[in-house]
């Protein structure tokens, strides 16, 4: 157990350093993503002189869809903008043959909706058929990077969980809910690169307690659990990209710590739409749970095939 | 009296096709205002942003070179026409900017879905380079 400790902290230490690495050498060259700037040219009546007024326009596109793999992206998408989800998690690979790979397990899967109705707020809601927990979720573009100016785009994204199973499962209905508050930093490094890190913290009103030898209820988590997570995308034609997601748990707990995540995937864009493939060990899909609850190894081999589906409108 | 009615069938089977045929030559003009735009976009950083749009939103009807010949185009009920020919690119840039803009038909409307008129720029400036 503690050599796999060491392990996922030196990993965790190398990609800190190659985060940063990459975020610092390019902090200068602000690539343009092919959006020009665009110079205004206005004319002042009375003084008949004219000014150049350089605009700074977003860079576009650093990620095409609200998700990458199980993480949110800093990207909101543009104002007007309805888009519905379909999440699906298969089981693990392990039982090989016998629930074929997983594909015949028992899934869990996510419905949402989500819409912006101002510029760069989005508000949404889902349903998750793991414990039926409804999410109400809300995300707003703090900054966007810019040609010439604001090397990196911030993004918040926050939500509230409500498991909506019977009165029976809890002792009072505040042990219902949890929460979830991320702060994502990510960069378009070159036309089809682009990288994002992001500090989330997870915290549940109820966690589960084991009766110790005093026979004194304990938590066998804490209620709150930091975590770290490091996502790329990677171009490979214009509508085809290879994702990589990692999420390190930071919280150390007594018992029953969150394992890390690694995930893969494949994504596929379209005029409204965007498909993603993906392999990876985190099953619970909403992110709190992941954070706390993933307990699937992949040093063991636990891992597990799913897809993010989403479908745009624009009003 | 069975011939006559025979007929009857088939004349009106044959209307009632035609009134169903889809008017795929119906004109498509830009008012004059809209035509007369000028593209403030140019180089070839344009012409490649629009090349990816063009890639995620046209591609599956207009085909890969814009010749009409995506894999959705046999579902179409308009022609999506041929960006190659001259006939096309006889349009101006306002031209086609307004009906990629507002679309008609099977052309959906792109003005809320690229909310940045300068994409839709970048994407004329992509369509001039299909000329053949």
């Amino acid at each position: 157990m503690k050599h796999l400790i060491i392990k996922y902290k030196s990993f965790f230490n190398y990609a800190c350093l190659a985060m940063l690495t990459i975020l610092l050498t390019n902090a200068g060259k602000v690539v343009a993503q092919g959006i020009p700037v665009r110079q205004d040219t206005s004319s002042d009546d009375i003084v008949s002189t004219t000014r150049k007024v350089v605009r700074k326009t977003p860079v576009k596109n650093t990620f095409e869809s609200n998700w990458i793999i199980e993480s949110q992206t800093v990207m909101v998408p543009s104002k007007g903008t309805l888009e519905f989800d379909i999440q699906h998690r298969f089981g693990i690979v392990n039982n090989g043959y016998s629930d074929f790979y997983g594909l015949f397990a028992p899934a869990i899967i996510r419905l949402g909706l989500e819409y912006v109705p101002v510029k760069n707020l989005q508000l949404g809601l889902g349903l998750c058929s793991d414990r039926m927990q409804l999410d109400l979720n809300g995300k707003y573009a703090l900054l966007k990077q810019t040609k010439n100016g604001m090397p990196v785009s911030l993004t918040y994204y926050g939500n509230m969980v409500i498991d909506t199973r019977s009165k029976s499962n809890f002792v009072t209905d505040g042990d219902r809910i949890s929460y979830f508050d991320q702060l994502m930093i990510a960069r378009k490094i070159t036309s089809k690169f682009s990288v994002q890190a992001a500090i989330s913290l997870s915290h549940f009103n109820n966690v589960p307690g084991y009766i110790d030898a005093e026979g004194i209820i304990q938590n066998t988590v804490k209620n709150d659990q930091f975590t770290m997570s490091f996502m790329g995308r990677y171009k490979i034609s214009n509508v085809m990209a290879i994702l990589v997601d990692y999420d390190q748990p930071l919280t150390q707990n007594v018992t029953n710590n969150p394992r890390p995540n690694l995930a893969f995937g494949l994504e596929i864009v379209t005029s409204s739409h965007c498909f993603q493939i993906i392999a990876g060990n985190c099953q619970y899909i909403l992110p709190q749970n992941n954070a706390l609850y993933n307990q699937n190894d992949l040093t063991k081999g636990q891992y597990l095939v799913g897809f993010n589906m989403t479908k745009l409108w624009n009003f | 009296m069975k011939k006559s009615i025979l007929m009857s069938i088939l004349v009106g089977g044959t209307l009632m096709c035609l009134s169903f045929t889809p008017d795929s030559k119906k004109p498509w003009n830009a008012p004059a205002a809209a035509a007369s735009k000028a593209n403030p976009q140019k180089g070839a950083e344009s012409i490649a942003t629009g090349k990816v749009l063009f890639a995620k939103h046209c591609q599956s009807c207009h085909g890969k070179k814009g010749m009409g010949d995506g894999t959705k185009a046999s579902e179409l009920k308009t022609e999506p026409g041929d960006f190659s020919k001259a006939v096309f690119q006889s349009q101006s840039d306002g031209a086609i900017f307004y009906k990629i803009s507002e679309g008609r038909d099977d052309m959906p409307s792109f003005k809320k879905k690229m909310a940045d008129a300068n994409d839709i720029w970048d994407l004329v400036n992509y369509i001039r380079t299909l000329k053949k």
